[in-house]
């Protein structure tokens, strides 16, 4: 319930801020390269998907909390449970600390 | 020396082309940063031009494309189920110029010369490069499939691999052919672009037939003995479709021998079947210009790196998508434009000097059975000994038994998926 609150006001800065397109991924690192996986279905700063949560901006201890949960089917998902299983506790940590900020 | 694509050649080879007048400034990116060139502006090609530009708005990146516009073949399946239309389904590259300052050249590359780093236009251009992205996609090979031919295809037997005019006649033919007829799809042995993409085909048409001609059947004559999904496609056809559909595996005879366009027949190894509409989905090959460049191997298909998608054939040139030879990954969009991004951060560390980000591959494909009744396949991947690999005990398909909730989601997702990544690649 949290986590949606959460996703929630993350849309609307997202939403505010999403005239401007995306123009620079600033650091070229791994986490950084990992993380645009996550764009194609969750959106980026210049783009809100009509049916996926927002990830971006989103605190990273809550994002972390989702991944580990989504990971070991605490919460349930369609495809989510099938992607976190394919990197570490610490690269979701990694992951979920880059997309709160980036 | 790189920053004379002179702009001089490329308006006196290519005419005034819009893209460059609108950005004079763009054409004069400094040496330093490097230029890259892109052949073929798909989801492979048109995201590594839009993230070389993120990762490195300073390089000048330009995007040779061919088409003026781009109709994706994810979502045709569903301009024959009758519930897109193609203007839905296709997309301009403008925005790639607009908001990212990459420079759009139409034209077709017909040759490069990968010692002199130039790619060489048909219209006699040439482009300097510092760092080449070849993402050609496909070339059909219409001598694949004896008895068939392009004529064929552009006539009465539709391939409608490519999306566009070929999808439009393929629905055509279904809109016109009478309740109770076959329709027979011909699918090719591996690899191939979009595996899943025949089986979901399936579904689609058989949707259509559902609801408009509910007497008719659809034939599968496959060259293979098994296929992408396989389980949830015909878990999904018996519960959808009872008894409309029929899928004949290689082994069983299944595989097409020839076609005879005239009498509209298709001769496999169990015997000969007539259609009133008849899809054949031929072999393929990477794309004529990197068969051409010598990037290719005797298959046909582009080795590379696993690590950057780097071309094993020639230096500073990286091949990506449906043309590479990808390991465990599949030819499907999402994949192109996972290893664009891989290629477009190599890249823009090359051009700085810099060690390149660990390579981490991702690919989610979602099908429809129904419009709401989804099922996908995703896996993440990294470089292995053996070319890409997926990561153990990660990723794989939907569940086998999921409620109707679930599977109406993942069609719900689908919907998102195809938005998110038409904005992520053409911006």
């Amino acid at each position: 319930m949290s986590f949606r609150i959460h996703i929630l006001a993350a849309a609307l800065v997202l939403t505010a801020g999403s005239a401007a397109a995306q123009q620079r991924i600033a650091t070229l690192d791994d986490t950084a390269l990992a993380a645009q996986a996550c764009n194609v279905c969750h959106g980026s700063q210049s783009y809100l998907s009509p049916t996926m949560p927002p990830i971006r901006g989103v605190d990273a201890a809550t994002l972390y909390t989702a991944l580990i949960e989504l990971k070991t089917d605490k919460r349930p998902s369609t495809i989510m449970g099938r992607i976190s299983r394919g990197y570490s506790d610490e690269q979701l940590k990694a992951l979920a600390d880059y997309l709160s900020k980036n | 020396m790189t920053s004379n694509i002179s702009r001089r050649n490329v308006l006196a080879g290519l005419g005034a082309t819009a893209g460059l007048l609108a950005t004079p400034h763009i054409a004069r990116a400094q040496a330093s940063a490097g230029r890259v060139v892109v052949i073929g502006g798909g989801f492979g090609g048109a995201t590594a031009a839009r993230y070389v530009k993120l990762f490195s708005p300073e390089t000048d990146v330009v995007l040779v494309e061919r088409d003026a516009t781009y109709v994706t073949c994810p979502f045709s399946n569903y301009v024959l189920g009758g519930f897109r239309d193609l203007s839905s389904i296709t997309h301009r590259r403008d925005p790639l110029r607009q908001r990212y300052g990459v420079r759009l050249v139409r034209g077709e590359a017909t040759a490069v010369d990968t010692n002199a780093r130039s790619v060489k236009l048909k219209d006699g251009a040439s482009l300097p490069y510092d760092r080449l992205v070849v993402a050609p996609g496909i070339e059909l090979n219409y001598a694949g499939v004896p008895g068939w031919s392009e004529q064929a295809a552009n006539t009465v037997m539709p391939h409608a691999w490519k999306a566009g005019p070929q999808t439009a006649l393929l629905r055509r033919q279904l809109e016109a052919m009478a309740d109770g007829g076959t329709v027979i799809i011909a699918p090719p042995a591996n690899p191939f672009r979009c595996p899943p993409g025949p089986y979901e085909r399936v579904s689609m048409i058989a949707w259509y037939l559902k609801n408009h001609k509910p007497k008719s059947k659809i034939l599968v004559l496959d060259a293979k003995d098994a296929f992408s999904k396989q389980g949830l496609f015909m878990a999904g056809w018996e519960s959808q479709y009872p008894g409309m559909v029929t899928w004949i595996a290689g082994k069983d005879g299944g595989k097409v021998e020839s076609v005879d366009p005239r009498g509209m027949t298709v001769t496999a190894g169990f015997g000969k079947e007539k259609g009133a509409v008849i899809n054949v989905i031929p072999p393929q090959t990477a794309g004529r210009i990197a068969l051409d460049a010598g990037l290719a191997e005797q298959n046909g298909w582009c080795a590379v790196d696993p690590a950057s998608f780097a071309s094993r054939k020639a230096q500073n040139v990286y091949v990506l998508g449906d043309a590479s030879i990808a390991g465990a990954m599949p030819k499907s969009g999402t994949a192109a434009n996972s290893q664009a991004k891989v290629v477009a951060a190599n890249i823009a560390a090359s051009l700085r000097g810099a060690a390149a980000p660990a390579a981490v591959y991702h690919n989610t494909c979602y099908s429809l059975v129904t419009p709401e009744y989804g099922i996908s396949v995703t896996d993440t991947y990294r470089p292995g000994p053996q070319g890409v690999a997926v990561v153990p005990n990660s990723g794989g398909v939907s569940p086998a038994q999921a409620n109707a909730a679930q599977r109406k989601a993942e069609a719900n997702y689908t919907m998102g998926w195809y938005a998110g990544i038409i904005a992520d690649t053409f911006g």
